[in-house]
Formats: structure tokens, C-alpha cells, sequence
């Protein structure tokens, strides 16, 4: 392979991971923004969106239909989440909710086990997707440019929401003057579940994108919450700017890392956020300081 | 006057006689335990509750003490368990002493750098960085084989004999010698922490996890204090590191891993957070329950999830919390 397509492999490839991050990730901020509840258990909701994606093509969907139907399974879950069990410990101390979410990420990850066992799965692809695209002497899957396409698409959708829709623009009023939007007379509680709906939204599409890229197994969701975590904290609580620059940052570094050094691509990335961290406490464009 | 209270009414740290001659009990039943029940296996069992409720004890300095969540804390006894393991195999098979103080001190060697940069965050940050740390390690130890055996784990490692100034006291082997060794230096440790927590230094964790800006206000350093805190906490799970290899002579990634640290966390919880001897009772019943659940049932993980929320959602002072609970009633 030529350099040329070398860099270009390396450019799309950190591009696609870098979308789903993001998308992951800000399904993650949106949440905690609205409701002030760190969901440890978005990364297993991910995972649910990859099963649902998975049983709903083996069962002869088609793959758009299922990316689009998947994400509205997680979203019933986790208004089901929201309501029996995050609602009743709002009000405490930020670590009873940290807890909480963090047993209901094993629990999940049990029902996912209980349900669909510990093997491997794979999502299969139209025909079409299964094809490669010759870009600049590489061979480029269909599937990664598809991806690619449907992450942007998912961003736009949601920045048309937050910016265009009356239920968006409450949902923004809401992150920043929670008790303002209260008493205007918006029910908060409707305000809290539709952020968590649209987390798990999120969650579910980038699941369902990620079933074909890469393996499904019960533990996917934990590198990926992670991961997440690592992108919200490098660029900063709350920020979407940061987001975005920091997805797409560690995007980049780790698939250069897995091309180099393959197995310990993830502890680079760890390195990474220690020392911006330690530069910068509140992150890449972090404006407010961590509660 | 109650005896728990000085002059100035501040807490002395002085126990009431009754809960002293308590404590000697427990500690004179545990003590006898391996001669009056001389099945192995019940041996190990209560050395690993003992063990755990060590580390629970210090993830509730954390926790309970300083206001800081720690999501794998079990990663500290990991790396405290692998660096005596190697110290063992590697460098001198027969001194327990050495490996054990190589094992503080490398964990604590470690640890500094990770507590510096996430003393820099606040609450939440703080935990989600112990997550990512936690997986770091536990990433690292999976996939460095040629050190760490990676997931096979690290095996045959040395049994040396226990020697305090020239006298052989048992063999580490032995499982009799290693849980009264365990239980000798487990009992050390509570006291310290004990004396810790109740000291000046204590006060000021407590002022940290009341109220962090109140406390920076009265000129107390905040980062340096948690850091402290959370120095003498990892420093607690090297030493339960190092009795954990030792009494079992194997140890594996899945020690390390984040539904291990889930565990950890749920033994604090049920014995309840905010006192020293709760979460060592709440080992004891993780542990107990674990070995009864886990021969019944493949779906541990289902159990521990619901267990937590429940916990969380109805009983979040555990059993300490329980305990509260009785005293206020008996009053009334």
C-alpha cells in the first residue's frame, strides 16, 4: 500500500470510530446535562441496541429498518429505567446514583448474558454494504463510508431537534436553568424522561451501527462506556464543541495506536487523557467546573 | 456527660468499655476459629473474608471518610497481589517481609501519579477516572503475558515462611498459620485506621466530603488532603494484596476486573458506608453469599446488579444504617 492510502485508511477509519464516540458519548452528556444522573449504565444500553439490532435482522429485517427501529426499543427500556429506579434517587447525593447506575449495569449486562448468551455475534449486511470501494489505491468497505454517513445524519437530526423543535429548545433551557424552565410551567419530569429518552436514542443507533464493525458480545458496552467518559471528561462536562474535538481526537489517536502498537491502544488513550488532565483540569473547552 | 464527647465537644475517639470488650470477643472467637473448625476449606473462606473486608475498610476511607467514590479500588489489591507474586518468583522466594513492603510500596509508587491527576477533578469526574484508571491496569495485566501471565494469571508462587526476628512462625503454605497472619495484620491495620480517622487528619477528610468549598474556605488544601486520603487508602489494598497471594499463590486478571470492583463496592454498601467495621462485616456476608450463590447459579452478575439497586433504592446506611436505625428506636 501506498502512503497515500495508508494515511487515507487511517483518516476514515479514525472517523468512523470517532462518530460513534461521539454519538455515545453525547447520548451520555445529554442525560447527565438534563438530569444531573451519570448513567454507568449507558455503555450496557449500547449493548442492548446492538442485540436488538442483531435478533431483529436475523429475524429477516432489513438492516436501515432495524437501525431505525432498535433505537426506539432502548429508548421504552430506558423510560422503564428512568422511571422505577433513577427517579426515586434524584434528589440524593450524586454517588447513590453513580452506584445505582453501576449495579444496573451488571444487571443489564446479566439479562443480556441470560438472553442471549456469551458467544460472539454478527450482524448480517445488505448485499450491497458488503462491497469495497476503491478510494486513493485502498479498498474501502461500503460499510464504514454507510457509517460515517448515518453518524452525520444522527448529528444533524439532533442538532435540528435541540435548535428547531419547541420540545429541543426546552430540553436546552433546561440544562442551564433548570428551575427557570420549572417555573415557567414545564413539567420537569417530562423534561428529565425525554432526555433520557433520547440518550438511550443515541445509545440504540450507535449500538446498531457498531454491531457490524465490530464484534457483539455482553461486555462491549463497558471499552465503550469508558471510552465515553474519556471523551466527555477530555472535553469537558457539558460541552458539545468539546465533544465533537475530543470523539474525533480520540478517534484518531487510537486507531493510530492500534495500527502501531495494536494490543495496548487503549491504555495510550488513557495516557492521553492523563496528561490533558493534568494540564488542563476542566478539560479541552470545559467552561463550568465538575460537581 | 457521654464519654464520646471532650470539653470542646469533639469527638475523642475514646470507644465506650462495653464496645472494647466486644471487640475482644470477636476478636478471640476469630482468633480460635481455625482450631475449633479445622476444615480447610472454611479456613480460607473466612482468611478471604478478612482479606476483602481489609480492602472494603479502605474503599471506605474513600468513600465513606473523604467523599470519594471508587469505582475499582480492587485494582490496588491487584497490583499489590502481582507485585509480591513477582517478588516471590522473581526476585526472593523466602522473604515475606520484603515482598510485602515492596508490595505498599509499588502500589503506592503507582497510585501517586493516578490520585494527583484525578485529585485535580472533582466528585464525579473523580470516580469516572477511577473506572478508566481501573481499566487501564486491568487491561495491562491481561495483555503484558510475558510478565503477568496474562489471563492464564501469575502461577506457582512461593509459599515463605512467616519469620518475625529470627522465630519461624508457620509457613505461608500452611492454612492455619496464614489466616492468624492475615488476621494479626488485618486486626493492625483497623486499628490504625481506626486511629486515623479519628484523628485531626480524619476531621479534616469528613470536612472534605461535608462540604468541599467550605472546607478550602476555613484554608484547608483540598487536593492535597484527598490525596492523602487516597494514598492511605490504595496503601491499604497493596497490604490486602499482598495477604491475598499469599494465602492463595495465584492470582488472575478477573481479580482485577470492573465487576470484581462492582463487589467491592457492594460489600460497603451492605455493611454500610461512614464506619470502619461495616464494611468488614459486609465482606464477610458478599463473601458468604457468593460462595452459596455462585454454586447454584451462572448468572452471579444478574444477582450482584439487582442487589446494588435494591440496596441503594431501600437500605442506602446498610447495616450500620440498620443499626442507627434499632439504637433510635430502643430510645424512643
Amino acid at each position: 500500500m501506498s502512503i497515500l492510502a495508508i494515511i487515507v485508511d487511517i483518516v476514515l477509519n479514525s472517523l468512523v470510530l470517532g462518530g460513534v464516540l461521539l454519538i455515545v458519548a453525547i447520548g451520555l452528556n445529554i442525560i447527565y446535562g438534563l438530569s444531573r444522573v451519570m448513567n454507568l449504565a449507558h455503555g450496557s444500553l449500547y449493548a442492548l441496541g446492538a442485540y436488538a439490532g442483531f435478533t431483529l435482522v436475523a429475524s429477516g429485517l432489513n438492516f436501515f429498518v432495524a437501525l431505525l427501529i432498535a433505537p426506539v426499543l432502548i429508548a421504552a427500556v430506558g423510560l422503564i429505567i428512568e422511571r422505577i429506579i433513577i427517579a426515586p434517587v434524584r434528589k440524593r447525593s450524586i454517588v447513590y446514583t453513580l452506584i445505582l447506575t453501576y449495579g444496573l449495569m451488571f444487571l443489564l449486562d446479566g439479562l443480556i448474558k441470560y438472553f442471549w448468551g456469551n458467544e460472539p455475534r454478527f450482524i448480517e449486511l445488505p448485499e450491497f454494504m458488503r462491497q469495497t470501494l476503491p478510494i486513493a489505491g485502498t479498498h474501502y468497505p461500503v460499510f464504514r463510508l454507510v457509517t460515517l454517513l448515518i453518524t452525520a445524519a444522527a448529528m444533524i437530526g439532533l442538532m435540528l431537534f435541540l435548535g428547531k423543535t419547541k420540545l429541543g429548545i426546552i430540553l436546552r433551557a433546561a440544562s442551564s436553568i433548570p428551575e427557570m424552565v420549572s417555573c415557567m410551567g414545564i413539567n420537569m419530569t417530562y423534561v428529565h424522561m425525554s432526555a433520557f429518552a433520547l440518550g438511550c436514542i443515541l445509545a440504540g443507533i450507535a449500538g446498531v451501527i457498531s454491531g457490524p464493525l465490530y464484534t457483539i458480545d455482553p461486555i462491549m458496552g463497558h471499552e465503550m462506556l469508558i471510552s465515553s467518559f474519556v471523551v466527555i471528561v477530555i472535553g469537558g462536562l457539558g460541552s458539545l464543541r468539546g465533544a465533537v474535538l475530543a470523539a474525533f481526537l480520540i478517534g484518531l489517536v487510537q486507531t493510530l495506536a492500534e495500527f502501531f502498537v495494536t494490543d495496548l491502544a487503549m491504555v495510550i488513550v488513557y495516557m492521553m487523557m492523563a496528561v490533558i488532565l493534568a494540564l488542563m483540569p476542566r478539560g479541552l473547552l470545559g467552561e463550568g467546573r465538575f460537581e | 456527660m457521654d464519654d464520646r464527647t471532650s470539653e470542646t465537644g469533639l469527638k475523642k475517639g475514646t470507644g465506650h468499655p462495653l464496645r472494647i470488650v466486644a471487640l475482644l470477643i470477636i476478636i478471640a472467637c476469630l482468633a480460635l476459629f481455625p482450631f475449633v473448625v479445622t476444615n480447610r476449606f472454611y479456613i480460607s473462606l473466612v482468611n478471604e473474608m478478612l482479606i476483602y473486608g481489609l480492602l472494603a475498610m479502605s474503599l471506605d476511607v474513600l468513600l465513606g471518610y473523604t467523599g470519594l467514590l471508587s469505582f475499582m479500588h480492587n485494582a490496588y489489591l491487584g497490583i499489590g497481589a502481582y507485585v509480591v507474586g513477582l517478588f516471590l518468583i522473581h526476585i526472593s522466594p523466602s522473604s515475606l517481609w520484603l515482598a510485602i513492603l515492596a508490595g505498599v510500596a509499588v502500589t503506592s509508587l503507582i497510585a501517586l501519579p493516578v490520585g494527583w491527576v484525578q485529585v485535580r477533578t472533582g466528585g464525579l469526574a473523580f470516580a469516572l477516572l477511577t473506572l478508566a484508571f481501573g481499566m487501564m491496569f486491568y487491561t495491562i495485566v491481561w495483555k503484558w503475558y510475558s510478565l503477568t501471565g496474562g489471563d492464564d494469571g501469575l502461577m506457582g508462587v512461593p509459599h515463605p515462611d512467616i519469620q518475625l526476628g529470627g522465630f519461624v512462625l508457620g509457613s505461608s503454605g500452611n492454612p492455619t498459620a496464614m489466616y492468624l497472619f492475615s488476621l494479626c495484620i488485618v486486626i493492625i491495620c483497623l486499628l490504625l485506621t481506626w486511629r486515623i480517622v479519628h484523628s485531626p487528619f480524619g476531621a479534616v477528610l469528613e470536612a472534605i466530603r461535608e462540604n468541599e468549598e467550605r472546607a478550602s474556605f476555613v484554608g484547608i488544601n483540598v487536593r492535597r488532603y484527598k490525596l492523602y486520603g487516597w494514598m492511605y487508602a490504595c496503601m491499604l489494598g497493596g497490604v490486602s494484596g499482598g495477604l491475598f497471594i499469599l494465602y492463595r499463590g495465584y492470582i488472575g486478571p478477573t481479580t482485577m476486573s470492573a465487576f470484581a470492583g462492582a463487589g467491592v463496592l457492594m460489600m460497603v454498601l451492605v455493611g454500610g458506608m461512614g464506619s470502619l467495621w461495616g464494611p468488614i462485616v459486609g465482606a464477610g456476608i458478599f463473601i458468604f453469599i457468593q460462595d452459596y450463590i455462585s454454586t447454584m447459579t451462572e448468572h452471579w452478575e444478574l444477582f450482584v446488579g439487582l442487589v446494588v439497586i435494591l440496596l441503594v433504592l431501600f437500605m442506602p446506611r446498610g447495616f450500620v444504617g440498620l443499626g442507627d436505625y434499632l439504637t433510635r428506636f430502643r430510645k424512643e
